[in-house]
């Protein structure tokens, strides 16, 4: 997506501010992969693409949510209906929009918060870049592996 | 009746189905099927939606999960949809509850959707039937009670605020 002039104009006030940098505008996204519902929200709104609704859907989401989220009331409910483990990603419909797997590309990240804002779910949390040591690295053991997905 | 509850073992009366149906077209077949006496198979029960379009996965999975040999929606016709496109989004969720249903080995054929109008209340009848008899032809569904936790009801909007709540 081209920047605007002014866009162009911030990003130039920003050290170190390139469009395709990792710390382009510095916020440290962290996405709880448990809250999220799938919507493709934070994909629509992302500037650099570095979010991207995912055309599948892996069932072992579903499985793996805590029961108390929303995906955790369907993989709950497949749980008990399984007779062996998932085969594998299986493809969404179109018309289904959320139950899908977002794909996001880390080195693509701008850190500009916008799909921590439009999210639904609450499900993304943009820290603020002045943030010290201390935090990040606290976030960071919060977020398993698996939402770097 | 010569469907197949009839000659089939009393094991088969036992299958339960639950359908969901569109208030302005398969609902409206049904009743005028009833007006007329004729005769559903016992193992179905029917839920009024408004729209087919109100059917989320969760619903069709917690009815399986919950005891249900079989599920089916029943709506109208394509593009005669009283809400314009609610069963389009229904054929949709229903065809990813089939994938999801075979990824994890259960028959995909639990879970259907038929399309009716509401001057077609044979059509609904048929439907039913051939639902009973895909039904009764499939072993009971085992669930493990282990491994998934019972949502109450009308939790399909209270997992969210709960979790936010935690987070």
């Amino acid at each position: 997506m081209p920047l605007t002039h002014r866009g162009r104009e911030i990003l130039s006030r920003v050290p170190g501010g390139t469009l395709q940098s990792t710390v382009g505008v510095g916020c440290e996204i962290v996405r709880h992969e448990e809250l999220c519902v799938g919507c493709g929200k934070c994909a629509a709104n992302c500037p650099s693409g570095a979010s991207e609704r995912g055309d599948f859907f892996d069932v072992n989401q579903l499985l793996d949510a805590p029961a108390d989220s929303r995906r955790g009331a369907l993989g709950g409910a497949l749980r008990r209906l399984m007779r062996h483990e998932p085969d594998g990603p299986v493809e969404v419909p179109e018309r289904v929009t959320v139950y899908r797997t977002i794909i996001y590309h880390d080195e693509k990240c701008l850190g500009c918060g916008t799909c921590a804002r439009g999210c639904p779910a609450e499900a993304i949390e943009a820290r603020p870049p002045q943030a010290d040591a201390a935090p990040s690295t606290a976030s960071a053991a919060a977020a398993p592996e698996g939402l770097r997905a | 009746m010569a469907g197949a509850a009839s000659t089939a073992p009393a094991s088969a009366a036992d299958r339960k189905i639950v359908a969901f149906c569109c208030r302005e077209c398969a609902y409206a077949a049904a009743d005028a099927s009833a007006n007329a006496r004729t005769p559903l198979p016992p193992t179905v029960r029917l839920v009024l939606v408004p729209c087919t379009g109100r059917v989320s996965p969760l619903h069709l999975l917690s009815v399986l999960a919950e005891g249900a040999d079989g599920v089916m929606v029943a709506g109208c016709l394509l593009g005669q949809c009283h809400y314009r496109e609610g069963n389009f989004n229904a054929v949709d969720r229903v065809a990813f509850v089939q994938r999801l249903l075979k990824s994890v080995g259960v028959e995909p054929e639990r879970c259907q959707m038929f399309t009716m109008s509401a001057g077609e209340p044979p059509k609904f009848v048929a439907a039913v039937r051939e639902m009973d008899r895909v039904i009764c032809g499939l072993p009971p569904l085992p669930r493990s009670e282990a491994g998934g936790t019972r949502q109450a009801p009308l939790a399909v909007d209270a997992p969210l605020t709960a979790a936010r709540g935690a987070a």
